[in-house]
This record gives structure tokens, C-alpha cells and sequence, in this order.
């Protein structure tokens, strides 16, 4: 009730100090060293909590530097249709910079074009548009090497041997998300060069819905009654996976390696349902992100390198606490 | 369907196409037939799509629709509309988590007894939760006198944005043993607890529907609310009560939901809202109000989660699914418009 409240607080808060930014910047367009500036920070969906855990790092890093923050997101679809409408409602507020998670590559490029056009400064995280060229910074975790290293986790689980035959499924968000594409590129990448006895059987779609992700995995299962490993490529592909495991009684028998180091699911490694978690670091991100703008619109700094990719680790039972307590998603008080 | 077409086409076999049409014109043997034929195709396609598990997954996620289906199928008859039930399924498994983490003190570990003892307190939790969107569905419709489709827009915003505040946009993990739970999917009998559970509440409702005045009011105010008032049906009670049962239905969806995924998910109805409008709509009723069925919209979900069953089975890509649905809804659509030229 104590989170709830404080949460409502700052949802009126929030919405209160988004009016005020949008009332101010209607005056004037200049921008000077005194004058506050503004990061607008338009993400996938406030329901993910990859997302919730990118908030605590922006809000950090928002007080840290003085700016004002306008987190804005889809409560609950990660899609191009709901983002593009947020997008434009932020940019009429005049932010000083834009923090975008695109949605979609093709169809959030006109939307990164309109805030160059009105002079404000863009980053991308996580995902990013296809031509990045009027892109500040992108930062992301490394989406590739996560990937890699679930291939390695699932062939260590399933006692890989050279020869025998191993079937695997891949649970996705959306065909177009650029991060789960990445992972995917890079788990089949390792399994071709180190375990081609590994098989990517299937694939298909949770739509940011858990139970869609039990859904597909219980079709799976009954598909394919060999099947070796599940790659969960996200937090709510893990969670609907994992539940689907846990109900059909396949704890430990096959192998799930997920994404996303929400609270649930870490608790999951140590009963076993989890072979690994591969877990980002969005708070790091977001920090990141806020700052590099920060630099720029302030003193005209430009970022050092135009994209920067943080490493992704793997968690799994014999991890210490420390990492444990460092790598679980927080939520945002 | 096919009466008009085919009686002008081929006049000389009307006689047989009468005769075909008087089956054919029944909206259930339609669906039924589609049910069949979807069954056939897909075990042609993966022959391990005919065994009792695939039964088991479909009946599943059958389970997690159809109960706000049955709910929209009123509120539809009735000449309305409810987005927010999908809202409503991630917030009432979301505060039922929430009830039974921090109110009975159940972590995920508990175990046995306890555990179910938590379910039944958050089942009533739950349904609450959903009843009391539903009244402000209700009080926003007959009382603001905001649309249907406004009113309960309004409230789905509104309820993802509870879920998401009340969890921090994690999953809650409540109770979740799943010795107990996991009847939800058992691999040789397709019949869970859970699946029969809804049954039940179907049938009950499907009797309110067809049997009981609280039916004949829902029909009456979704054919003519004018005609409806002037028979003396309290209208404003009666669409507050059908929205509070169309709430209910999808705070009791949240518990069903939430037994399945062992957590109360704030992202766990997303899109929902329209797998029910689309079961309904595939079902046979009109969106113009005054018509529909129980039974057609219990088909039409089951004939929505077996293309979805079936599609992955066969190894198609996932996103036919939205074209096979969106197929399946025009030719619904047609049939109907096809239905009332013909009388």
C-alpha cells in the first residue's frame, strides 16, 4: 500500500512537472547553460520491468544532473502504433533531448527525422532506428554476446556431446524488435560454430503477453516430446515459459534459459526451473544515455564513441549474492 | 449463408440448396463444421495435433477468454462495448498477488493447505477487483453518459496503470505451488479442475442469458432501448448490472490467469479484450446490439485458441495467426449480413 501510494504520488507529480515543461517551453525555443533543460524519455512499455528498472537509472541520472525528466511510454504494449502517437505528444512539450527506445526500426525513423527537425537532440536505447545517422548515442546491452552465452548455457545444461542430435525452441516478443533479433542472430551464430547438434526447431511470438508465452511453449512441448532446451528471450517469454515448465512437472528436465533478471525469476534459479538468466544492466543505460544529451546540449561535448554496448552476464545457480543483489531488476520507488 | 448466392447462381438445384441452408443457415452447425474442418486440416498439417495434450493446451487458454467472452457477449447484446477486461484480468490477478503476499503473508514457497486457503481469499479478491471496474464501467455509462467504448477505454488505461503502480511493473509471485495449481495442465486427462470450473460458471451464465428475465432485458434493451424503457425495464440498473458482470467475469479470468502463470503479471491481459470481442463477434453476434449467443461465443473462442494451437503445431509463422482471425471474423460478419437479407 506504502509503494502504491508513494507511486501515485509521483504519477501526480510527474504529470504535474510535465505540464509545467510544457507551459514553459512554449515561450521561448532558445536554450541556454541557465536555462533547465528537459530530457523527454519515451520507452516500450511501463508494464515491462526491464523498463521499471531503466526508470530508476533515468530518474538517478535526471537529479544527479539538475534536468527535468518526462518518462512517457504504452502502459502495457510494446508496439510502433501506440509509441508513434506518444512520441509526438512529447515533442510538442519541446524537450531539450529525446531518450528513444524505438519499437520498430522502419517505422519509428519519421519520428527521430521530426525531433531533428525541431532542433532536439536524439539518443536510442536498447533498440534503435535503422539509419542512426542523426542518432546522438545509441547504447545498448551487448544483445549479441547475451545470445552467445545462452547457447552456451543451454549445451552446458543438456551435457552437449558432439554427434547426438538436440532439439531447441526460441520464445520471442515481435518479429521487429532489434534486441530480440540480435539475441537470436547471436544464439545461432554460437550454436552453428560450437554445437552443431543443436537444432532451432521453432520459433513464435509472446506479444508481451506471459500467458501467450505458456501458450506457445505447452504447443511446443506437445510437438516435440524430445525437445532439449527453451531459449525465453525476454522477461515475459521467461516467466510464461517457466510456468509452463514448472505446471506440466518438466522442472529440470528441460533445459530454460532466459532473459531479464526480474525478482520472480531470479528466485527461479535457485529451485532449479532456470539453467541461467542472462541479465542487462538497463539502469546503466539510462545513466548513460541522460548523460552523454546532457553533455551535448550543455556544452556541446559530443559523445566519444556514437554507440556503446554494455556487457550482459549470466546468472545461474552458482552465482554469488552480490551479483545477485547487483543484477536484479529494482523497482522504481 | 450460401441460400441467396447459390439459389440465384442455381436456380435449378434450389430445392437442395434449401434443404441445405435450412442446416447451413444454423450458426452453430456453421461453427461446429469450421471446428471440424480446422481439426482435420491442422492433423493433415501435424498429426500430433489430434492427441489429448493438444486438447489440454487448447481447453487451457480457452479457459482465459472465454469467461470475459461470455461477459462481452451480454454487453454486446446489449448494444455495448468492454475494452477494459483485459485491463481487468492483469489488474485483479495483480492485486490478488498483492492480497495474498502482503495481507496473508504467502510467499511463493507456501505450501499444501495453506496455499489453497490463499487461492479461494484471492479468488474473491480477484473477482472484487474486476466487479468494481465493472461498476465504474456502469457509472461511467449510465450516469456521465459516456459511450461504451469511451467509458471502458478510460477504465482499461486506467487499470493497466494500477497493475503496473501496485506492482512496479514486475510479476508478483504469490503462491505457487504447483502440485497444487498444475491441475490446470494435466497431459492425459484435457479436463482440469480449472477448465471445469468455468464450465460451470458458462453454464450458469448461459441460463441467465436464455433462461431468466435478466436475459430477455439484455435482449429487449439491445433491440430497441426506447421500446425497452417504455416497457418498464429499469435500463441504467440493468447496464450497470451487465458491465459489473462483465467486470466480475474478468477479475475471475485474473485468478484463472494468474493460476497459470504462478504470478500476478501486470502485462498478462494484454490484447485480450480483443480475443474476446473477435470470439464473439466469430460467435455471431451482431455488434449492433440485440443478438448473440452463449454458445456461439463459447465455439468461437474455442475455434479462435485451436487456429492458434493449430499454427503452432504446424510450424507456420506466428504471424498468420492475426490473418486467419481476421479472416475468420469478415466471413462471420458476412454470414450474418448474408442471414438477414434472406428473411
Amino acid at each position: 500500500m506504502k509503494v502504491s501510494k508513494k507511486a501515485l504520488a509521483l504519477v501526480g507529480v510527474a504529470s504535474a512537472i510535465t505540464l509545467l515543461a510544457g507551459c514553459a517551453s512554449t515561450g521561448t525555443a532558445t536554450t541556454s547553460a541557465d536555462k533547465p533543460i528537459t530530457i523527454a524519455f519515451v520507452m516500450g512499455a511501463e508494464s515491462d520491468p526491464f523498463f521499471q528498472a531503466m526508470k530508476v537509472g533515468a530518474e538517478e541520472e535526471a537529479a544527479a544532473e539538475g534536468v527535468t525528466l518526462i518518462w512517457q511510454g504504452d502502459p502495457a504494449k510494446y508496439s510502433a502504433e501506440t509509441q508513434i502517437p506518444i512520441v509526438d505528444a512529447v515533442l510538442a512539450q519541446q524537450p531539450d533531448g529525446l531518450v528513444l527506445i524505438p519499437t520498430d526500426p522502419v517505422a519509428l525513423q519519421p519520428s527521430v527525422a521530426k525531433a531533428i527537425a525541431a532542433g532536439i537532440k536524439v539518443a536510442n536505447v536498447d533498440t534503435h532506428v535503422n539509419d542512426l545517422s542523426d542518432v546522438s548515442i545509441f547504447i545498448t546491452g551487448d544483445n549479441a554476446d547475451g545470445g552467445s552465452k545462452a547457447a552456451d548455457a543451454i549445451a552446458t545444461q543438456i551435457g552437449y556431446k558432439d554427434g547426438s542430435k538436440y532439439q531447441v525452441v526460441v520464445g520471442l516478443t515481435s518479429a521487429t524488435a532489434t534486441t530480440n533479433v540480435a539475441r537470436l542472430d547471436g544464439f545461432k551464430a554460437q550454436v552453428a560454430a560450437k554445437y552443431p547438434g543443436i537444432e532451432v526447431v521453432d520459433v513464435a511470438y509472446s506479444e508481451s503477453n506471459p500467458e501467450t508465452a505458456a501458450t506457445n511453449v505447452n504447443n511446443w512441448l506437445t510437438k516435440y516430446p524430445e525437445l532439449s532446451g527453451i531459449f525465453a528471450i525476454d522477461g515475459t517469454n521467461a516467466s510464461g515459459a517457466a510456468a509452463a515448465l514448472e505446471s506440466k512437472g518438466l522442472t529440470g528436465k528441460v533445459a530454460l534459459v532466459g532473459y531479464d533478471a526480474y525478482p520472480d525469476n531470479v528466485a527461479k534459479i535457485k529451485s532449479g526451473i532456470f539453467t541461467a538468466l542472462i541479465a542487462q544492466d538497463p539502469a546503466a543505460e539510462a545513466r548513460l544515455a541522460i548523460k552523454a544529451l546532457v553533455d551535448l546540449i550543455k556544452n556541446g561535448t559530443k559523445p566519444a564513441e556514437s554507440s556503446v554496448v554494455i556487457p550482459n552476464v549470466t546468472l545461474t545457480s552458482k552465482t554469488s549474492d552480490a551479483d545477485f543483489a547487483k543484477y536484479t531488476y529494482v523497482a522504481s520507488k | 449463408m450460401t441460400n441467396n448466392t447459390q439459389t440465384q447462381s442455381k436456380p435449378s438445384a434450389s430445392q437442395r440448396w434449401q434443404k441445405l441452408a435450412a442446416i447451413g443457415s444454423n450458426q452453430s452447425t456453421i461453427l461446429v463444421a469450421v471446428l471440424v474442418i480446422l481439426v482435420v486440416v491442422f492433423t493433415i498439417l501435424e498429426p500430433k495435433f489430434l492427441s489429448a495434450q493438444t486438447a489440454s493446451n487448447v481447453l487451457t487458454d480457452w479457459g482465459s477468454v472465454v469467461l470475459i467472452a461470455v461477459g462481452m457477449t451480454y454487453v454486446i447484446i446489449s448494444g455495448g462495448i468492454d475494452l477494459s477486461v483485459g485491463a481487468s484480468i492483469a489488474l485483479s490477478g495483480v492485486v490478488a498477488a498483492w492480497f495474498m503476499v502482503n495481507v496473508l503473508g504467502l510467499s511463493p514457497k507456501a505450501t499444501g493447505g495453506e496455499v489453497v486457503y490463499g487461492l479461494v481469499l484471492g479468488t474473491i479478491v480477484a473477482i472484487l477487483t474486476g466487479l468494481a471496474v465493472g461498476l465504474v464501467n456502469g457509472f461511467l455509462i449510465t450516469k456521465a453518459k459516456i459511450p461504451p467504448f469511451i467509458a471502458t477505454l478510460a477504465t482499461m488505461g486506467a487499470g493497466l496503470g494500477f497493475a503496473v503502480i501496485i506492482s512496479s511493473g514486475m510479476p508478483i509471485g504469490g503462491p505457487n505451488d504447483f502440485t497444487v495449481i498444475s491441475a490446470m495442465n494435466p497431459s492425459t486427462n484435457p479436463l482440469s479442475w480449472a477448465v471445469l470450473a468455468v464450465i460451470v460458471v458458462i453454464v450458469i451464465a448461459g441460463l441467465f442469458l436464455h433462461k431468466a428475465k435478466f436475459g430477455i432485458y439484455t435482449y429487449a434493451i439491445g433491440s430497441n432501448t426506447f421500446a425497452a424503457r417504455g416497457a418498464g425495464i429499469n435500463v441504467e440498473r440493468h447496464l450497470v448490472a451487465i458491465y459489473a458482470l462483465s467486470g466480475a467475469l474478468a477479475g475471475l479470468t485474473g485468478m484463472y490467469v494468474y493460476m497459470r502463470l504462478g504470478a500476478g503479471s501486470p502485462s498478462s491481459g494484454t490484447g485480450r479484450e480483443l480475443d474476446a470481442i473477435a470470439a464473439v463477434v466469430i460467435g455471431g453476434a451482431s455488434l449492433m446490439g440485440g443478438i448473440g449467443r452463449v454458445w456461439g461465443t463459447v465455439l468461437g473462442t474455442l475455434i479462435l485458441f485451436t487456429v492458434q494451437s493449430g499454427l503452432i503445431m504446424a510450424g507456420v509463422a506466428p504471424d498468420w495467426k492475426k490473418v486467419v482471425v481476421a479472416i475468420l471474423i469478415a466471413v462471420a460478419v458476412a454470414a450474418q449480413t448474408f442471414n438477414k437479407k434472406g428473411r
